[in-house]
């Protein structure tokens, strides 16, 4: 087991007479053992990261280290580790059993009885020791995804590598494969790379988690600190669904001024954003509530617009009057609330992030207090 | 395929569309088949008699039935046959391994797109030569550059007779045109197989010669079959190569094209059912390789 | 479970990530040369490359001697004055060959029945293979035996196929005659008459070829989501309408590589040529470019002017499939 550095690693590809830089400057260290989760939107990168890690595709300039290895200029199978692609990659004219000990074959001179007590071993720890003489055909996508993954711990690399493993599972089993993916990797303690585009699955299985968007690492943290002290606009955006609300906003000598409303601000705040002009204001739609009365100046007069009920919460869409804005709150389920009625909410002041308006960092975040890390959705 | 039942309903109902598509398409079966079956009634007629005094398309009548021609036929190509298969055969299997080679080299390794784009044209364009455009070169190649007569006379001394260097020379020659498309067939296959898979295995340790000997070439059986039946077919059919390189027909290692295309041929005119039954012997090879792989020869065509 | 792990784990210690065979590279802290040259070589061409050599290099060579070296050869032949049974001197090269094949009225007949039978061929064979598929589409019962029919003559060899046209035209005693006495027409000497033996031998290049051309447009009309023969049906189109307006629009691609295709044959129509006489002499009427060169070439022994002539062929292949590598270029399937 080894730690695996990511140094200032940057891919450009070349389109015709056009450079287009696909990663960009990433760095990031992933301790031995841990799970880190890259996501981001489509086309951000995180694909290109993991595969320049993996030696398929070549870097441009900076570092990946392995240990005490610069494996930059390694061939793949040198590489010391194994990878789980979104398509599984099953050979299909071979058995589970060839398929699983393929790589021990290829890559190392153990002998046959060996391949076969480790292979037999490690489809006993994923629960396939019924399906190794089977051919992939034969077998449903949750058991292919099963091979797949014992293909790769039967090796014992240095690293796991996975691309989006389980999109093509249908959900109730996406969901359950992703404790148990989570579990196993906490027991064999591989330092696993995992890319993948579902947050879910970035909040629910990562120790830590990368957020790539065009190519820039743009936070890395744990998840709830991505969640709640996101390092910019665009992590706070991209955590969390519904997603945070924002709003253009104006500073003015301790308030911030809107097309929708104003918003007083705490003397705290206001000096963390004193001397910026254009900024944006968040609120989590979680940590917006519905009040009966005004009642100070963080409470606004809004309009129901749509209610999506979910059974234990509801989403809420409400629009302030005479603008475009709309604001999104969720709320408890067995409130009960009509479209177009008139309602206060509340933009409680110590959960509310401001982000600066033109480089999009975070000004400041949302004070974490106990009782709010309780009721952080978990699976 | 439309499921019985609508079929079942289409009948019913004298749908006189569907009359007329059946017509239609019984029609030009006839059409195709004319010729074929006209060939073949023929081939058991007696000459001149059988053949100016019976209908081209009606079966023999007894007095005019003979088996002489094919006899005759058999006498006369039956060498072809064998010189043929000779070089046929092996010329198909060389050329469709050295394009399935050739073609993983140009799909799954990687290298740049850009420098493997011009590669590929020239493969393409390959398939297209007509070979007039090569023809002098080719017998000056062979006749004085690779003079394989006198590096094989050895063999001569053995009491082969050297006419069979033409054999050899064919089936290098027909290896040489035939990888073009071998290349192009194998290159549409490996081109929808999945690339992860290859990464996978080039993770797990394989090197490019050992991914293509445990993954690429055993899922390559399905079109090893449409590449090895289009294939033998051309190279069995083929007249022109066999003309420049053996030129004559009473040579001992006259392909049976070469032959049939002089079968028959005299000065009071053409012996037509000794004709017919030539034809059909030499098309057997190929006749009953498309009745047996009818689709995959299909699907080499199409591709 | 944990007890398994670990006696998995303990086993993987000791191991070494050796590799398999000698191919892979190792980079070690002081490459050798030859690892040099080829870091090099991978640096411009991708990390594959130097790999992948053995797969793809020996089909090259032997494509690039016999077929690219082979055609610049032919045209230094056809610069030469190349006849009879002498050596050829590369040493005085001119444009001599071609100067008497312009004029040469054999040639330019042999050019303008090659640029005919080109187009009538493609033509004719298209349209019906076109109609053949459209029939066959038409979710017909035994839709495989119909299409193995119709494919058969494809598998045939132009010597066999040559053989049973010879027979089908025959004066006397042809199917195509006696066919068309029972309507009061004919008999037609097919292969005789000077004026409609180009056309005898387009119609049975056609029978050849339909299937083939019925095969690809098949494969092209299967493409076509029912979606869209359903749309315009719901649109109220005809049949007619609907093949003509909606489907036969989509199967563009097919048409383009099913005339590349068909050219291409007809060029390489010699050996049915060939065949109908048992001689290097075409009926008179049917002389090609391609008949044309090989006789000049191995009958009259005029090597060079034969060479020339090829080149000429090939120039008119290489117009048709010039344009189809660039188009296929564009589409990306290069």
């Amino acid at each position: 087991m080894a730690e695996l550095e990511l140094d200032a690693l940057t891919k450009v590809f070349q389109d015709g007479d056009d450079e287009v830089v696909a990663v960009d400057d990433v760095s990031v260290e992933i301790d031995d053992g841990e799970f880190l989760v890259v996501v981001g939107p489509s086309g951000c990168g995180k694909s290109t990261t993991l595969r320049m890690v993996a030696g398929l595709e070549s870097v441009t300039s900076g570092r990946i280290r392995l240990g005490d290895r610069i494996i930059n200029e390694e061939r793949p199978q040198n590489r010391d580790i194994a990878m789980v692609f979104q398509s599984y990659a099953l050979y299909p004219h071979m058995t589970v059993r060839e398929n699983m000990s393929f790589g021990l074959e290829e890559s190392t001179e153990m002998p046959d009885d060996e391949v076969r007590e480790r292979v037999e071993d490690t489809a006993g720890l994923m629960g396939i020791e019924g399906l190794l003489d089977r051919r992939p055909t034969e077998l449903s996508g949750g058991q292919q995804q099963r091979v797949a993954l014992g293909r790769a711990i039967v090796r014992d690399p240095e690293v796991f590598l996975m691309d989006e493993p389980l999109s093509n599972l249908d959900a109730k089993l996406r969901s359950q494969m992703r404790t148990e993916l989570q579990r196993l990797q906490e027991d064999l303690g591989v330092t696993t790379m995992y890319v993948t585009h579902d947050q879910t699955e970035a909040m629910t299985m990562g120790d830590r988690i990368a957020i790539l968007d065009g190519g820039r690492l743009q936070q890395v943290a744990t998840p709830l600190e991505c969640y709640h002290e996101p390092a910019n606009q665009f992590v706070a955006g991209f955590v969390g669904e519904p997603s945070m609300n924002f709003f253009e906003m104006r500073y003015e000598e301790g308030r911030l001024v809107g097309d929708a409303f104003e918003y007083p601000l705490p003397a705290e705040i206001d000096e963390a954003v004193a001397g910026a002009t254009d900024v944006v204001l968040g609120i989590r739609p979680e940590a917006v509530e519905l009040v009966g009365e005004r009642d100070g100046g963080h409470d606004f007069p809004v309009v129901v617009d749509v209610v999506e009920p979910m059974g234990n919460e509801n989403t809420v869409y409400l629009e302030f009057e005479d603008t475009a804005e709309t604001l999104v709150a969720t709320t408890d389920g067995m409130l009960r609330i009509t479209e177009d009625e008139r309602v206060t909410a509340r933009i409680p002041e110590d959960a509310i992030h401001v982000f600066d308006g033109t480089t999009g960092e975070a000004l400041h975040n949302r004070t974490v207090v106990d009782e709010e890390v309780a009721s952080v959705p978990t699976e | 395929m439309a499921d019985a039942e609508e079929d079942a309903s289409a009948l019913s109902s004298v749908d006189l569309s569907r009359v007329a598509l059946y017509g239609a398409l019984l029609a030009v079966m006839a059409a195709i088949l004319t010729p074929i079956e006209a060939g073949l009634v023929t081939s058991f007629k007696t000459s001149p008699g059988g053949v100016s005094s019976t209908l081209p398309f009606a079966p023999p009548t007894p007095e005019f039935f003979t088996l002489s021609k094919w006899s005759a036929a058999l006498n006369a190509l039956g060498r072809g046959m064998v010189n043929s298969a000779l070089y046929a055969i092996p010329a198909t299997v060389i050329s469709a391994f050295l394009g399935s080679l050739a073609a993983y080299g140009l799909t799954q390794a990687q290298w740049k797109p850009r420098y493997k784009a011009p590669l590929l044209a020239l493969v393409v364009a390959g398939i297209f030569i007509p070979y007039q455009a090569v023809l002098v070169p080719l017998s000056r190649f062979w006749a004085v550059y690779a003079p394989l007569d006198e590096w094989l006379s050895f063999l001569w001394a053995l009491g082969i007779n050297d006419d069979y260097v033409g054999i050899l020379e064919l089936l290098i020659t027909h290896v040489a045109y035939g990888v073009p498309i071998c290349t192009v067939l194998f290159r549409s296959y490996y081109k929808n197989m999945s690339i992860e898979m290859v990464e996978s295995a080039r993770l797990d340790g394989a090197s490019l010669r050992r991914v293509y000997r445990r993954i690429i070439l055993p899922l390559s059986t399905p079109m090893f079959a449409v590449v090895l039946i289009y294939q033998f077919t051309q190279i069995w059919n083929d007249l022109l190569f066999a003309l420049v390189l053996v030129s004559t027909e009473s040579s001992p290692a006259a392909p049976v094209t070469l032959i049939l295309a002089g079968l028959g041929q005299s000065q009071e005119g053409v012996d037509f059912p000794l004709r017919m039954a030539g034809a059909f012997i030499a098309a057997l090879p190929t006749l009953a390789v498309y009745v047996m792989f009818g689709e995959e020869f299909a699907e080499g065509v199409a591709s | 479970m944990r007890d398994i792990l670990r006696t998995v784990r303990r086993r993987l210690t000791h191991d070494d990530p050796s590799t398999d065979g000698g191919t892979i590279t190792e980079q070690r802290p002081s490459p050798g040369a030859t690892q040099r040259v080829r870091d090099r070589l991978g640096d411009r061409f991708g990390s594959d490359f130097v790999e992948s050599l053995p797969f793809w290099l020996p089909t090259f060579l032997l494509m690039g001697l016999f077929v690219y070296g082979a055609i610049i050869w032919n045209l230094l032949i056809s610069l030469t004055d190349y006849q009879g049974f002498v050596q050829p001197d590369y040493t005085n090269l001119d444009l001599e060959m071609y100067a008497q094949a312009f004029t040469d009225s054999s040639v330019v007949s042999a050019s303008v029945n090659t640029f005919l039978l080109l187009i009538a061929f493609t033509l004719a064979t298209l349209a019906v293979g076109l109609g053949l598929a459209i029939l066959v589409d038409r979710h017909i019962r035994f839709e495989n035996t119909f299409r193995t029919i119709y494919l058969l003559p494809m598998s045939l060899s132009f010597v066999v196929t040559a053989q049973f046209w010879l027979w089908m035209y025959n004066f006397n005693n042809g199917v195509v005659n006696i066919l068309l006495g029972v309507v009061g027409l004919g008999p037609v000497d097919w292969l005789g008459n000077q004026s409609v033996v180009l056309w005898a031998v387009v119609f049975a290049l056609m029978w050849q070829f339909s299937g083939y051309a019925m095969v690809v447009y098949l494969a092209g009309l299967r493409a076509i989501p029912t979606e869209h023969y359903e749309a315009a049906k719901v649109d109220g189109a005809s049949t007619l309408k609907m093949y003509w307006r909606v489907i036969v629009p989509q199967l563009k691609g097919s048409t383009i590589s099913a005339s590349v295709v068909l050219m291409v044959f007809a060029l390489k129509a010699f050996d049915f040529l060939y065949s109908l006489v048992s001689g290097y002499r075409p009926p008179a009427g049917s002389d090609i470019l391609a008949t044309k060169m090989v006789r000049e070439a191995y009958s009259n022994l005029n090597w060079a002017y034969g060479s020339a002539i090829a080149i000429m062929l090939f120039a008119m292949a290489l117009s048709i499939i010039g344009p189809y590598l660039v188009y296929q270029f564009r589409r990306g399937n290069l």
